[in-house]
């Protein structure tokens, strides 16, 4: 049983009145991949949002690879968030008038210091050896999405975050990133947290999570066969 | 007293700093620094004082200055010893930087930079009707300093470290800022005028020894240009750059460090990490350099710049006699015995001559002219103890004004008659023209 | 022995020995400059009387050879190291060494060609380069760092000078004798970029077997072993002078500082009470100042004093006559002349060169440092297990990035396919 990477207890995450996360106990343990699904509002997103310590929980514990996100202050935050934790959305979020590589290099800037040849390195990992100097814009919304994984692991993130990654991308584009991620976790072993509406995409994942009202109200866990 | 510790103000916030980058280079000798450098800094005090009361003024500044110029030597030497092994990878920890953390030396280096801070502090303390309370004043302001600079060093983020080179650069600026104020320990004007006299010989044998043709078949342009060599100018910018120079080289020794060797990290992420952890390290350690750099600035502009007022009277028109002779009598309107320049303006034809007369401080009348053998004749300003050549910024002791070469006024011959001097007009004349000629030639670039 | 001889190599070739020697001059100038306000005329005369002084200065030249010879030898093993013929020395060469597990080098020729390097597999060695070397800049360096300081001692230590006049008409004086006739000296306007005026000393053949020889201002010629160098322009004036009360009548010839066109210059008359001041008038403003050399067309002025009193004042050319009250001046012959120095200094080649060898050193440095410099790698396996090393000479930080992505693909492959390795 590997060790845990994630443990809450009694997490809970209020704005004001509205309660979007209700208690919640759970165990992600390391090198996993969790699918989280539930429809608009359920705390998905806000589940995403505080192990990946973009917000900070209203109540209860969140231990993310040993540190206790409570205790840590904005510093602390940040540089968890730098070194630990690699987050790739629906929109792609990428600088337009940066080209591939040197939006990826952003990111290694903001952890550390840019390295060119890293970057363009990542890039040929998810398959953009030739498209290292295009633009966002140049690019299809598949190859935009591979920027945003290369941009998301360049840091060796222990936790790679997902909101709904592929939702803008068609069902080709939707296998081929998601086969890409399987690959880059077989090599980097990190763990995937995955927010998705899509029980395609979900079956991705070795365990599947189901959130309703801020409530965890079901777990599936996924038997692989071998031909996945 | 008021007036004393106003004066203390520049050399206390000095000691407060140098206090402050001491403890942050030795952070973890502490107490150590706290103790050599309180009683450094009172044995300063009390080595000024005993110098300046059996000693005489200009031996007593003299020896200061030694220990100031002694620094500045030592930091240029440090510094280019710094650029010549920046580039080099250490992989263990040498003898040298192991003598340096050891509390012996922490305490040696605090209390050699205390006694040198004391002395400049009490050289502002008159001679004259002072008692040891007065010497109290400094010394226990700056006893007071220190722990405040203790209180807010321990205040300050553990990351910001002050590296040994950096805060040796500091040191020495704040110890040459202190010294500024004071013209008599100055080292800036007196390094210019070196400079300026280094250039000209440098750059006069050097056109001898490559024989490039003289100015007469070179073009006005061309000679123009080689005439700011000789120029007052390249005394200040010179003195500019061997005032800047070894903290430039420091921050450059500091910025050029190698960085880690990370070729054996298999993650990029990690590697990154390092190198950015050791950037940031590097860039902290720029931030004392950098402020060193304004700290000398200061010093060269309070240099260039003295605060001090100058007595500087307008020259008052004499004749001469039918037999030729000057007659200017010591007393009347004014009292050429009263310690103070006075000067004089003496017109014949269309030549004139500027000269004063001054009661040296062993009780001697000297008659000199308003110029020196090598500057233009800018001429002459008294202050506490000393003339100062305007062109140069040279200070003349008192004791030497009367004796001829280098940058003292060149004395005239006179006679002391009675209730009087008299002085030659047609010497005066002479010696004026002679002089003037020839600092006008070698200024304006004539070989 | 032969150990001796490395710690003199090692301390020769020091890095260390030229800011010592030059500090401590520094240290000299300082201490002469508090007794002489002609400081480094006396550091140099020091230098000259001193043989300890000179042999400290003479480190720096060695010094240099030295680094030739010692830097020669560390570029031959760097080039040893990235060729893979060797290993060893490569801690101390190399900015980076990695070592590897037992791993053939897989396939890394292509990505090191998509970021520009040149590769090269032999067996188990591929090594790969980019950019140009700085070694040939460092060579024309350290050369001119050896002419730039063996010019200064040889010139500070055997230089020696003459002041001579060259007049027309007369013999080429020389330092070891007299040389051909000067038969022309020619001033003329320039155009050049530097200079206003050039002079030219046109000197026939001499006895003595030297040729005919023409002298301008720069670079100077040499004869007879030394240096021709033109310092200031003056006359050489005959003249005959008479007055009531002398016996016979003066003549001689004189050489006449009579250049800038106004400065005067006196010849007093042996044993009597007269002095004449000669001078050239100044040209009109506008007109060239040296019209009168350039024209050779010399109209004198002058005044006659007895004692203090001046007796009269007037103008005469070339073979004129002045006479008045019984006074007679007359000037049969006006020739130009140049006070030249005769320069023995063989130093001055050497700085020369160093000048030469600096520019072109510089010419090479400042392009290749900045555009395009030298980065070498070597990946190298045997049965022992793989090394990598990989050195820079400019653009460290993106040299060093293609390394690491290199050495993390090498690393990959190895991990990833067993049947790869050996």
């Amino acid at each position: 049983m590997a060790a845990s990477i994630i443990e809450t207890t009694g997490l809970t995450r209020s704005y004001g009145d509205i309660c979007a996360l209700k208690p919640l106990d759970l165990l992600v343990p390391e090198g996993e991949w969790l699918s989280v699904m539930g429809h608009s509002g359920s705390g998905k997103s806000t589940f995403m949002n505080l192990v990946g310590g973009l917000d900070r929980p209203t109540s209860g514990s969140l231990q993310v690879g040993g540190e206790n996100l409570l205790a840590l202050s904005e510093d602390g935050l940040a540089r968890f968030r730098r070194e630990f934790v690699g987050i790739i959305f629906q929109q792609h979020h990428l600088v337009p008038y940066l080209t591939a590589v040197e939006n990826v290099m952003m990111a290694q800037y903001f952890h550390s210091v840019p390295d060119e040849a890293e970057a363009r390195f990542a890039l040929e990992r998810v398959g953009l050896g030739h498209r290292l100097k295009n633009r966002p814009g140049e690019l299809s919304g598949g190859e935009q999405q591979r920027v945003c994984i290369a941009r998301a692991i360049i840091n060796s993130p222990k936790l790679l975050l997902g909101d709904e990654p592929t939702g803008n991308l068609d069902h080709k584009s939707t296998i081929m990133v998601m086969e890409l991620l399987k690959e880059l976790r077989a090599e980097e072993n990190f763990t995937v947290i995955m927010v998705t509406h899509n029980q395609e995409v979900a079956a991705w994942g070795d365990r599947t999570i189901y959130l309703d009202d801020g409530i965890l109200v079901r777990e599936e866990r996924l038997v692989k066969t071998d031909e996945g | 007293m008021i007036a004393i510790v106003y004066k203390l103000i520049p050399h206390l916030l000095s000691w407060f700093c140098i206090v402050l980058v001491l403890l942050r280079c030795f952070s973890v000798r502490r107490s150590v620094i706290m103790i050599a450098g309180i009683s450094g800094f009172i044995c300063g005090v009390a080595d000024s004082a005993v110098l300046f009361r059996f000693f005489s003024a200009s031996t007593s500044y003299a020896v200061i200055k030694s220990a100031l110029g002694a620094s500045f030597f030592l930091f240029w030497t440090i510094a280019v010893v710094a650029v010549y092994r920046s580039g080099e990878r250490s992989t263990t920890v040498s003898s040298r930087a192991r003598w340096f953390d050891s509390s012996f030396s922490a305490g040696v280096i605090s209390a050699f930079i205390a006694i040198v801070s004391g002395a400049i502090c009490a050289c502002r303390i008159p001679v004259v009707d002072s008692g040891a309370l007065t010497y109290a004043v400094p010394v226990l302001a700056a006893i007071s300093l220190a722990y405040a600079s203790l209180c807010i060093e321990k205040r300050i983020s553990v990351s910001f470290k002050a590296a040994p080179l950096g805060a040796f650069a500091a040191v020495v600026a704040l110890l040459l800022f202190s010294s500024s104020s004071l013209p008599r320990l100055d080292l800036f004007s007196p390094l210019s005028m070196k400079v300026m006299k280094g250039v000209h010989d440098f750059v006069h044998q050097f056109m001898e020894s490559i024989l490039i043709p003289d100015h007469l078949f070179v073009k006005p342009i061309v000679w123009k240009y080689i005439g700011l060599l000789f120029g007052k100018e390249v005394g200040f910018w010179g003195g500019i750059i061997i005032w800047f120079t070894p903290v430039l080289l420091i921050a450059l020794a500091i910025g050029s460090a190698r960085l880690p060797s990370v070729a054996h990290i298999r993650q990029g992420a990690q590697r990154r990490k390092l190198l950015a952890a050791a950037i940031r390290e590097q860039r902290l350690q720029l931030v004392i350099p950098f402020f060193s750099i304004v700290i000398f600035a200061g010093a060269a502009y309070q240099s260039s710049f003295p605060s001090v007022e100058y007595w500087d009277p307008t020259p008052v028109a004499v004749t001469a006699n039918q037999a030729g002779e000057i007659f200017i009598p010591k007393t009347g309107e004014i009292n050429l015995e009263d310690g103070k320049l006075h000067k004089y303006l003496f017109k014949q034809g269309t030549r004139e001559a500027r000269f004063f007369i001054l009661l040296g401080p062993d009780g001697q009348l000297t008659v000199d002219l308003d110029a020196c053998a090598i500057c233009k004749p800018d001429g002459y300003g008294q202050a506490d103890g000393a003339v100062l050549c305007y062109y140069c910024k040279t200070l003349i002791p008192l004791e030497t004004v009367g004796k001829p070469g280098g940058c003292n006024p060149v004395p005239i011959s006179f006679i002391e008659k009675g209730d009087g001097v008299a002085i030659d007009g047609i010497t005066l004349i002479n010696s004026w023209v002679s002089t003037v000629q020839a600092t006008t030639r070698v200024t304006e670039g004539g070989k | 022995m032969k150990r001796l001889l490395r710690i003199m190599l090692a301390v020769g070739s020091s890095r260390a020995v030229p800011p010592v020697v030059i500090g401590l001059f520094f240290v000299f100038y300082i201490g002469v400059a508090f007794f002489t306000d002609e400081t480094l005329i006396t550091l140099m005369a020091f230098t000259r009387r001193s043989v300890i002084l000179a042999a400290i200065l003479a480190l720096i030249p060695l010094n240099s050879l030295f680094r030739l010879v010692s830097e020669t030898i560390r570029q031959r093993d760097v080039s040893r190291i990235f060729s893979g013929k060797t290993l060893s020395g490569m801690a101390e060469l190399c900015d980076d060494v990695v070592e590897l597990p037992p791993c053939r080098i897989p396939d890394i020729e292509g990505r090191l060609a998509a970021v520009g390097y040149n590769t090269r597999r032999i067996g188990s060695t591929v090594s790969a380069w980019r950019g140009v070397g700085l070694f040939p800049a460092r060579l024309l360096f350290l050369a001119g760092t050896f002419c730039l300081f063996t010019g200064i001692l040889v010139s500070t230590t055997t230089k020696s000078a003459q002041r001579q006049m060259v007049t027309e008409g007369e013999p080429f004086p020389t330092p070891n004798g007299v040389g051909g006739i000067v038969e022309r000296i020619i001033l003329a306007q320039s155009t050049g970029l530097f200079l206003k005026r050039t002079l030219t000393m046109e000197v026939a053949a001499s006895d003595y077997g030297t040729g005919k020889k023409t002298f301008g201002l720069y670079p100077p010629g040499l004869y007879d072993g030394a240096f021709v160098y033109p310092r200031y322009l003056g006359l050489t004036l005959h003249f005959r002078f008479s007055a009531p009360d002398l016996p016979t009548e003066y003549e001689t010839s004189y050489s006449l500082n009579a250049y800038p066109p106004g400065k005067e210059d006196s010849v007093a008359i042996p044993d009597s009470p007269y002095r004449i001041v000669f001078s050239v008038p100044v040209p009109d403003v506008g007109e060239e100042l040296y019209v009168s050399y350039l024209t050779d067309t010399v109209t004198l002025q002058f005044k006659l004093l007895k004692g203090k009193d001046v007796l009269f004042t007037g103008t005469a050319p070339r073979g004129g006559e002045f006479v008045r009250d019984g006074y007679r001046l007359s000037l049969p012959d006006i020739r130009r002349l140049v006070v030249t120095d005769f320069i023995s200094d063989y130093g001055v080649l050497f700085i020369w060169w160093s000048a030469l060898l600096f520019a072109v050193a510089v010419c090479i440095w400042l392009p290749v440092r900045l555009f395009l410099p030298r980065r070498l790698m070597v990946f190298r396996s045997d049965d022992t297990g793989a090394v990598a090393c990989s050195l820079a000479e400019g653009g460290m930080r993106k040299h060093a990035g293609v390394f690491h992505e290199l050495l993390d693909f090498v690393d990959a492959k190895n991990k990833g396919g067993k049947d790869d390795c050996q």
